[in-house]
């Protein structure tokens, strides 16, 4: 009864936000006597033929961007224009365009000579971070990521990522990371449209983005635009690089942990390329100058390739394939043996129906896997885990006028989970057990607008519908808060066991004061269908996924954000601050002792509960000349409530970090040398530490009263970096990419344990550990 | 190795690891801690064994304090037997109280234990298992992790199919009583002969060692209560688990436990 009455209180808001939307669209169809025409086409670089995403392309005084794929579309009253395409790093391209016809010019843009410094003019600066009515979105330029110094000089998007505003590494030198207070697997991470689940290896302390084979990074804090879908609190948009389609080249580097090698070149010159790129780290090596025979036999290391091939059947018609794949090894010589890994497969159709009207269609495998071992005589076991998505999309963008481009499409994705099995030999102390597989099926369909209502006044709104599936074969309980189950029902293969529908609203404004000047405000509701159960800080590869079901209701965030964003210098740096707050319903944690491995009542373990978080961001970043980068700053909370924890008050979240500081800097020193350093500042992690202690069987053992509510020490540390370009060579490149991560050595806390004193018996102690002091590190990396 | 302790040894892998590639650090610092107030710790054991049952009773001291722990004294503790009979514990030391004779408990019985502290009264009950599962045998090996001129102890016996069992593992080398708790049930074992590592860094096992095992079949709550204690002794760099009181099957807030269980046990010598 009480699901009904809600349908029926629920269903006229939705009625009206529809109507609201469609009476928005409605008014905006343009009814003009003077005739127009549309000038469209692709953004590439002319030197390897890879699309440019976001070059800014201005047609007289209006201007858009490239899209995702490299496409544009501008219309225009019949006349003669001035089309102007910009991107920064490359020398400007201008065309003079006679409207009379619908009009196709493709541009080719080319890089600007290495280190020449070109005069840019005032207007081909790029001012969309503060004209766009998106808001808490976070670019980053791959060329930067190269350059900020990391550890062990692997360079990593994840970990560069922690270091802007909002954003918080989940602990020193991993690349789990926090968004506005969500939690690691409140982040969607696509990499070429597909979600990688697990986006570390080696416990996150290396993500699995191998930057050689990344083209383009955005991540979204707020303001969700409505073609993303499925996690709560952000989404990284990863693409890989598409291949030089003109040269082949071969680069690669060569570094203290792990190597790595690249290689592309056209398939059919200007018509296709490819592009594969892999890596693997030797960690195992140090292993081997171990005296431990068990440690020596040990293996440990990961690799990962990227490829990714295209090809361009004619001007409306482009394919894409791409593919990861990536490996963890661990293990102890005849003891114990671990690997996991995703791989992930994108086919992707562009096909351009006319100049106004683009289409995508993807068909996107993404598989996580995990495998445990164990080779000790009578305890012998294999246990495996995975999940496997099937994922269909098609997404359309229609540029209706200079003042709208709607862009909607449709989703289905279907989620297969097997959340465990053990097989073992007559010989083990094990059975084998398999825990019943689990089938979900979440699609969604999605309309927006970007408005640009008038000169000062631009808007990003609509919503999208989302719909989550579970289905049998299987057998599904019900528990009580205790945790006993009250009703357990069996279904057939593809009958529905529970069904979610969500429509969640997103909307965006920008109100320019000055063409440097801008103030924006949205707010966009999210939802979540899968979950990760973990209370652990890092990413353990043994996490387990759990789908919403009758147990486990989707998660749903509601976020309000504003901000302001100002230019100045002729947008040479850019200022922006961004209030935000967020509310967190139906969040997942497990009880206390909770069995979480192959359980197959493992939802009987779980307790719900809410969460807010709420803070403001500051960031100023100066975009280009010799010394460039950023400084960011964010003052936040993040609190969650649980009925069962601290008397069902607020407390704050493991992710809670109250001051946040991260300062980025690169100098430009001579045509060979360039220096980087990053600084980073923030509030220690909330923790519990012991209220007493007591003896239970002659152990002492520590008492704790309220979760959370200490905090380690604050954390800080200073990297540098240097890189030395070799002198210039007609057939080759060679630099030199020198780090030292933790200059001042200051030792960071990565967790704080409780002890027996072994000096001083009779007492206890509290002992901190930390991670990574001073490391040094060299990489060589060449090209040719 | 328990699967349950699977991603414990992750655990010790990767800290190997970490110690062996990148310098990590430890150090004894100072924290300000907050106190609690003193709690109410109540350890109480009833055995399938004739001869004496014991119950202590204590108070938590803060962290910063010496080990001792105020003994709690002029308790009244009843034992009922859920069967209409009650017995009574003496105190005999301050905060040690004893119920002598008794027969030894009955399998498949739930006791019940009522201690009164001046106003308080706590309860707390406890099922027998309903039958004592047998150690077949201690042996021991090479130890797997660390040097391996130690050694570690195995146990062995055979699960009974059909009922849940869980066990609670307390080894002793040389008489002194190692601290670890080595906890399993048969969730994954059902049925089979389960030979268990008992992986410890307390005390080092050479050869020549005497180790001894008592081997405890406990019911649900118990097994919870010392797998929970069990999760809190691991921290590895997979962050371990947030902290918390392991669930106490006494009300009240009174800390520990009153476990209801058998007893059986082996020794060896090591070699």
């Amino acid at each position: 009864m009480l699901s009904t009455d809600k349908l029926f209180t629920y269903r006229p808001q939705y009625l009206n936000i529809a109507i609201l939307l469609a009476f928005c669209l409605l008014i905006s169809i343009p009814v003009s006597a003077q005739k127009k025409f549309t000038v469209s086409g692709n953004v590439k670089d002319a030197a390897t033929g890879e699309i440019l995403i976001g070059a800014t392309i201005t047609l007289n005084k209006t201007s858009t961007s490239s899209n995702n794929y490299g496409f544009y579309s501008l219309t225009a009253p019949e006349g003669n224009y001035i089309l102007t395409v910009t991107y920064v790093g490359y020398a400007p391209a201008v065309y003079t365009v006679a409207l009379t016809e619908n009009k196709v010019v493709d541009v080719a843009l080319n890089p600007k000579a290495e280190l020449q410094q070109v005069v840019i003019n005032a207007h081909t600066r790029n001012n969309d971070n503060v004209a766009s009515p998106q808001m808490g979105v976070e670019k980053l330029d791959m060329s930067q990521i190269n350059n900020v110094p990391v550890l062990l000089g692997e360079r990593d998007i994840l970990k560069t990522l922690s270091l802007l505003p909002g954003v918080k590494a989940a602990s020193e030198g991993n690349t789990g990371f926090y968004v506005r207070g969500g939690a690691s697997d409140q982040n969607l991470i696509l990499l070429d449209e597909a979600t990688v689940y697990n986006a570390s290896h080696l416990f996150g302390f290396f993500s699995t983005f191998n930057s050689d084979a990344i083209k383009d990074v955005s991540l979204y804090k707020g303001g969700m635009p409505a073609q993303y879908g499925g996690r709560l609190s952000s989404v990284l948009d990863i693409k890989m690089d598409e291949g030089n389609n003109q040269n082949y080249v071969v680069q690669g580097g060569i570094g203290l942990i792990s190597s790595r090698i690249k290689v592309e070149g056209p398939i059919v010159k200007d018509k296709g390329s490819f592009m594969i790129s892999a890596r693997r780290t030797y960690l195992d090596l140090f292993l081997r100058a171990s005296s431990d025979s068990t440690v020596k036999g040990s293996q440990l290391y990961f690799y990962d390739i990227n490829a990714k091939a295209n090809y361009h059947f004619d001007d409306k018609n482009v394919l894409y394939l791409s593919g990861y794949f990536g490996k963890d090894v661990l293990g102890l010589k005849n003891t114990f043996g671990t690997n996991w890994g995703n791989s992930t497969g994108t086919l992707r159709f562009n096909h351009i129906f006319n100049s106004k009207l683009f289409s995508n269609t993807s068909l996107i495998y993404s598989n996580y896997n995990y495998d445990i071992q164990s080779y000790l005589p009578g305890n012998n076991f294999n246990a495996v885990s995975q999940i496997t998505d099937l994922d269909f999309k098609e997404d359309l963008q229609y540029f209706i006028s200079n003042s709208h481009t709607i862009k909607f499409g449709v989703d289905a994705l279907h989620h297969n989970l097997a959340p465990g099995s053990i097989t073992a030999d007559g010989n083990s102390s094990f059975n084998d057990k398999t825990i019943e597989r689990r089938y979900g099926l979440e699609t969604a369909a999605y309309i927006s607008d970007e408005w640009h209502a008038s000169d000062k006044l631009s808007l990003l709104y609509g919503f999208r519908l989302s719909n989550m599936f579970l289905f049998g074969p299987g057998t599904f309980s019900t528990y009580d808060a205790a945790g006993n189950t009250v009703t357990s029902n069996t279904y057939n293969s593809g009958q529905i066991v529970k069904r979610y529908f969500n429509l969640e609203p997103r909307f965006s404004a920008s109100y320019s004061l000055t063409s440097e000047t801008s103030l924006k405000a949205s707010y966009n509701r999210n939802t979540q269908n899968i979950h990760i159960i973990s209370n652990s800080t890092s990413s353990t590869p043994t996490d387990l996924y759990v789908m919403s079901s009758n147990n486990i209701k989707p998660e749903i965030a509601d976020q309000f954000s504003t901000g302001y964003f100002r230019n100045f210098n002729d947008n040479m740096f850019e200022f922006s601050t961004e209030v935000y707050y967020k509310w967190l319903q139906n969040q997942i944690d497990y009880k206390n002792g909770a069995q979480l491995i192959l359980n197959q009542d493992v939802e009987s373990q779980l307790v719900y509960g809410t969460g807010r978080a709420y803070g403001i961001e500051f960031f100023l970043k100066k975009k280009y000349g010799k010394f460039n980068g950023w400084l960011g700053y964010t003052l936040s909370r993040t609190e969650r409530k649980f009925a069962a924890i601290n008397n069902g008050d607020y407390y704050p979240a493991t992710q809670d970090r109250t001051n946040d500081i991260s300062a980025v800097g690169i100098y430009q020193f001579s045509k060979r040398w360039s220096f980087s350093s990053t600084f980073v500042y923030g509030t220690g992690n909330p923790v519990t530490y012991p209220n007493g202690k007591y003896e239970i069987n002659g152990l002492t053992t520590f008492y704790y009263s309220q979760r959370n509510a200490n905090r380690e020490p604050a954390n800080n540390r200073l990297d540098l970096g240097a890189t030395l370009e070799g002198k210039p060579h007609k057939k080759y490149h060679s630099s030199w990419t020198f780090g030292i991560y933790n200059v001042y050595d200051h030792r960071n806390p990565y967790a704080i344990t409780f002890r027996d004193s072994k000096t001083n018996p009779g007492t206890t102690e509290a002992v901190e550990t930390s991670l990574f002091g001073r490391i040094p590190s060299v990489t060589w990396n060449f090209k040719f | 190795m328990s699967m349950k302790s699977v991603k414990l040894k992750y655990g010790y892998i990767v800290a190997a690891i970490i110690v062996l590639t990148i310098a990590s650090c430890q150090k004894v610092i100072d924290l300000k801690l907050n106190n609690a107030p003193a709690q109410i710790v109540i350890e109480a054991n009833i055995t399938d064994q004739e001869g004496p049952q014991y119950v202590t009773i204590t108070k938590s001291v803060p962290f910063t304090a010496t080990d001792n722990f105020p003994t709690v004294t002029g308790a009244v503790i009843t034992l009922n037997d859920g069967a209409g009979r009650q017995f009574h514990f003496n105190e005999v030391h301050p905060g040690l109280y004893v119920l002598y004779p008794f027969h030894g408990g009955v399998y498949g019985r739930t006791y019940t234990l009522t201690v009164k502290i001046g106003d308080t009264t706590y309860m707390a009950q406890s099922t027998m298992p309903t039958v004592s599962v047998p150690l077949d045998s201690i042996t021991d090996k090479p130890n797997v992790f660390g040097k391996s001129s130690l050694r570690t102890i195995t146990v062995n016996y055979q699960d009974p199919p059909n009922i849940a069992n869980q066990y609670l593992f307390v080894l002793f080398v040389n008489s002194t009583e190692v601290g670890t708790i080595f906890t399993n049930d048969d969730s994954f074992t059902n049925g089979r002969y389960v030979k268990e590592d008992l992986f410890q860094t307390d005390i080092d096992i050479h050869p020549g060692d005497t180790a001894s095992v008592n081997m405890e079949s406990i019911d649900k709550n118990i097994y919870k209560y010392w797998y929970t204690l069990s999760q809190q002794q691991t921290n590895g760099p997979d962050g371990g688990v947030t902290p918390s009181n392991p669930p106490s099957n006494f009300n009240n807030n009174a800390l520990g436990y009153f476990s209801a269980h058998t007893i059986t046990g082996k020794s060896i010598i090591v070699y």
